[in-house]
């Protein structure tokens, strides 16, 4: 476990630069992670109860967080826990409350269902390597710590408030329309 | 502006017609004077131009441009050559007459109105026919008169037999309509020119042979249709359910004669043709003696004087035939006085027994009508041609010229042999004898509206052959002929009275019976199954066409398969979200195998 | 202990897994809430090929495009939530397949 701490603290103080790739930790992570988020993935789509599946989700976007973190972006890795796996999920949990929806009704085995999980799985299994690996350049390994695709948060903000500028404000007036559009929703009595 | 003025001989008759109908429908009083006074108007500007329009000679009236199409080129134009003024101051002045008849006789009808609006499109129609200078304008007030006519034969509404006889008349008459514009566009064809003025230069260009006669054959079409020869004669007879008046105005003095008019017009065109010509005559010598025939059997006296005036205007369309268009246009203008004077006087007998019609229902008349009977009389003499009446002088004419054709000379004269048994027969069996019913014997003569006309027709009738119409018509009386013609044509004619007077004089019904002159010789039966039969059951076919294929197979077809793939197509609809997203899926992953395959 | 190179191509193999997964769960679960659950997996797949592609190339841009994501993302969740709320007062459920009232 040592190594594993080692790493952790060299990982994330950027000093690990000069490995060769295969004395690295970086595939030790993926891998690991990588299991952990088609298993939590898995289960949101198995479990049967909408809490279980919630804290599926969040464990899910956690992962994800920590893999954009192994692909050097840190400030999305941030910005995915504290509003993917913080605001999001608490609307979730909310309305989950809100509503107190029960478990679903176990059915009957529905065939059009066990087709689609058959056919998708069987697909994934032969087709996602396959299609994975036409991607140009899919094969070629990714490079660590050569200071290449900036990814500060700095250089992020700076690409945001310049060549994104229009956009950042068209997604500015996005979520206020989602916000007067969710409260005239949700209002109790619309002839009020 | 002067020289514009008569246009108003055209304009008068117009509006009267049109301000009847728009605002003084509701006023007989007024539409009746409107529409007389702006006859008599129209009667005293032909008069005028009759007398003064020689001093201003040819193209007198400017004519106002009207079609100018590449090289067509069609005025609207008034003749005024001694013809045209002639034939205006007769149409106009029995029109005339005729008014002032119908006031008499038409006192009671409410629709008294419209009678007299249609009267005046009548008489703007046809003194259009008259005075127009070319074929095309020509055309248009044809199909006017053919519109008039239709509408006051049809002028009893309320009797079906009178409808169907308005459809008679208006449907024949467009089968002659389609061969006259067929020959009108052939004459433009050929010469270039639809102008009356223009046609006698350009007719004598060379023109293939047949093509000419073909085009001479086509105007005779528009002859046969209006004045109802053979094959298309069997409307006139039906029309006589029109009020009197009418018939007698269009059905004997004016209208049914514009066929020999216009064939007179185009006489260049047909003299180019020896065959036209002989069709022409031969047709017309034929339909002398047919029409005559039939009049032996007929018991309505309209009828027997429809039938006359088909004989009549056959020997017109003879004389044209035979190339001679001044005997021609002569008889036109006395059979006007006295055919017109005979109508007149049968109205006044219909309207003293209380519209009776049938001739063996009268009787008696004699003493009861006195001037009626005078009238009639007068009339038949003349119309059987006996010296020294207008009858005779114009039939002499003809006769004339039927000098070296000795086959039409036959039949035409035979003609007259019963021309004359069958107006003594009317006369004996109608004012003769004694009273068969009482309408007859109670019958009177009609008001001064009634009488004045007759009397006035009358005198025409007596005089009309001493009128100086050889220096209008530019033909000579015939003074070096054979007179054989008349010596023989004057014994036939009254040969035909023996028989009829023996046969007449005490019959209380018909001595002799031959069903088929009664029959009309079956023309109307054989074009019934010749033509109208197959046509209702073509129309019958096309109708179950329209009701099985059309309507049952396209129409409602289409909306069943529309309805039906709605059906079928709605049941993919089954509302579930997430199969219509599986459904999506399944499309996005066969497109993108489907790119990937392509490379 | 050595787990190999880590390609391009496993990180995107990884996001089409948890896009098919994604997929399953929209297309078979009942529940609307866990089917915007799935939607939000859908949408992480994409982002995660995005970076991972982004790295790839050395380019900050493919992350501006995740931002923006994640905020549209926002707002889906919390318009499709409204919904689900508006809905659920109305039938008393959750269950897509009764959600069929525009059927004929």
């Amino acid at each position: 476990m040592r190594w594993v701490v080692r790493s952790i603290v060299r990982f994330a103080s950027g000093t690990a630069s000069n490995r060769k790739s295969s004395q690295r930790m970086e595939p030790f992570f993926f891998w690991v992670l990588a299991v952990g988020l088609v298993a939590s993935a898995i289960g949101l789509v198995v479990f049967r109860n909408p809490v279980t599946c919630a804290v599926c989700l969040v464990v899910t976007l956690v992962m994800e967080a920590a893999l954009f973190v192994t692909l050097e972006a840190f400030f999305l890795a941030v910005v995915q826990v504290i509003v993917y796996a913080g605001a999001v999920m608490v609307l979730f949990l909310f309305v989950i409350m809100l509503l107190d929806v029960k478990e679903e009704a176990r059915q009957s085995l529905p065939w059009a269902k066990v087709i689609w999980v058959v056919g998708i799985g069987g697909g994934a299994v032969i087709g996602v390597p396959r299609i994975a690996s036409v991607f140009p350049g899919a094969g070629q390994a990714l490079h660590w710590g050569e200071g290449k695709g900036g990814t500060s948060a700095a250089e992020l903000g700076r690409l945001l408030f310049s060549s994104y500028g229009p956009l950042f404000l068209a997604t500015g007036v996005l979520l206020l329309v989602a916000t007067i559009g969710v409260v005239v929703l949700c209002r109790k009595d619309p002839e009020a | 502006m002067i020289a514009y003025a008569p246009y108003l001989i055209l304009l008068l008759p117009l509006l009267a017609a049109v301000s009847i109908r728009l605002f003084l429908y509701p006023f007989p009083r007024i539409s009746v004077s409107v529409s007389t006074l702006a006859c008599l108007g129209s009667f005293m500007g032909s008069m005028a131009l009759l007398f003064w329009g020689s001093s201003l000679g040819q193209g007198i009236v400017p004519a106002l441009p009207w079609i100018e199409w590449g090289g067509f080129r069609a005025n609207f134009g008034i003749l005024g050559d001694p013809l045209a003024r002639g034939m205006a101051a007769l149409v106009s002045g029995v029109a005339f007459l005729v008014h002032l008849y119908s006031i008499g006789y038409l006192e009671k009808d409410p629709c008294r109105s419209r009678f007299f609006a249609e009267l005046s499109l009548f008489v703007f129609s046809m003194l259009g026919i008259v005075l127009a200078d070319n074929l095309i304008s020509m055309f248009i007030f044809w199909e006017l008169v053919g519109l008039s006519s239709y509408l006051l034969i049809g002028f009893w509404v309320e009797r079906p037999a009178a409808g169907a006889a308005a459809n008679k008349a208006f449907l024949v008459n467009r089968i002659g309509d389609f061969g006259f514009i067929l020959g009108i566009l052939g004459a433009w064809a050929l010469f270039g020119s639809v102008t009356f003025a223009d046609l006698p230069g350009r007719a004598a260009a060379s023109s293939p042979g047949w093509a000419v006669t073909a085009v001479g054959l086509g105007l005779f079409c528009g002859c046969l249709g209006k004045s109802a020869q053979f094959p298309l004669h069997v409307w006139l007879p039906d029309s006589m359910e029109g009020p009197t008046p009418v018939s007698s105005l269009l059905h004997a003095a004016t209208m049914v004669v514009a066929g020999v008019y216009m064939l007179v017009r185009v006489l260049p065109i047909l003299e180019m043709s020896q065959a036209t010509m002989m069709t022409i005559a031969w047709i017309g010598g034929w339909m002398t003696l047919l029409p005559a025939l039939l009049a032996c059997q007929q018991n309505d006296i309209k009828r027997i004087l429809a039938y006359s005036t088909l004989s009549e205007i056959a020997y017109m369309v003879m004389a044209v035939g035979l190339g001679v268009a001044g005997p021609a246009m002569y008889h036109l203008t006395t059979h006007a006085f006295f055919k017109c004077l005979l109508f007149l006087a049968a109205g006044s007998v219909i309207h003293g027994c209380h519209d009776e019609q049938d001739i063996w229902k009268m009787g008696g008349l004699g003493k009861r009508m006195p001037f009626t009977a005078f009238v009639t009389i007068l009339g038949t003499l003349a119309l059987c041609g006996i010296p020294p009446l207008s009858g005779f002088w114009s039939k002499d004419a003809i006769f004339a010229a039927t000098a070296h054709h000795p086959g039409l000379a036959a039949v035409s004269m035979g003609a007259g042999f019963f021309t004359s048994f069958f107006m003594l027969r009317m006369i004996l069996v109608a004012f003769g004898g004694e009273p068969k019913n009482d309408a007859a014997r109670h019958a009177h003569e009609g008001s001064i509206f009634l009488t004045a006309p007759m009397a006035l027709l009358a005198v025409l009738t007596l005089v009309g052959g001493l009128l100086p119409v050889e220096s209008y018509l530019h033909f000579q009386h015939p003074e070096a002929h054979e007179t054989w013609t008349l010596w023989i044509s004057l014994l036939v004619a009254l040969a035909g009275f023996v028989p009829a007077y023996f046969l007449y004089r005490q019959a209380t019904k018909d001595p002799i019976s031959i069903p088929v002159l009664r029959e009309k010789f079956y023309v109307d039966e054989i074009y019934q199954r010749v033509f109208v039969s197959p046509q209702d059951a073509f129309a019958r076919l096309t109708d179950a066409f329209e009701g099985w294929v059309v309507r049952g197979f396209l129409v409602r077809g289409s909306g069943v398969v529309a309805r039906a793939s709605g059906q079928g197509l709605r049941l993919v609809q089954c509302g579930q979200v997430q199969i219509y997203a599986a459904v999506f899926i399944l499309g996005v992953f066969l497109l993108l195998g489907w790119l990937w395959r392509q490379g | 202990m050595n787990f190999g190179e880590v390609t391009l191509g496993h990180y995107l193999a990884l996001s089409l897994l948890l896009f098919l997964i994604g997929l399953a769960g929209v297309i078979l679960r009942r529940s609307l809430l866990v089917v915007m659950m799935s939607l939000e997996l859908l949408l992480n797949a994409a982002n995660l090929a995005l970076v991972a592609v982004g790295k790839f190339h050395g380019l900050p841009d493919p992350q501006v495009a995740v931002f923006f994501v994640i905020t549209v993302a926002a707002a889906e969740v919390a318009l499709g939530l409204a919904i689900l709320v508006a809905i659920f007062r109305i039938k008393r459920t959750t269950a897509v397949d009764q959600m069929a009232s525009l059927r004929f």
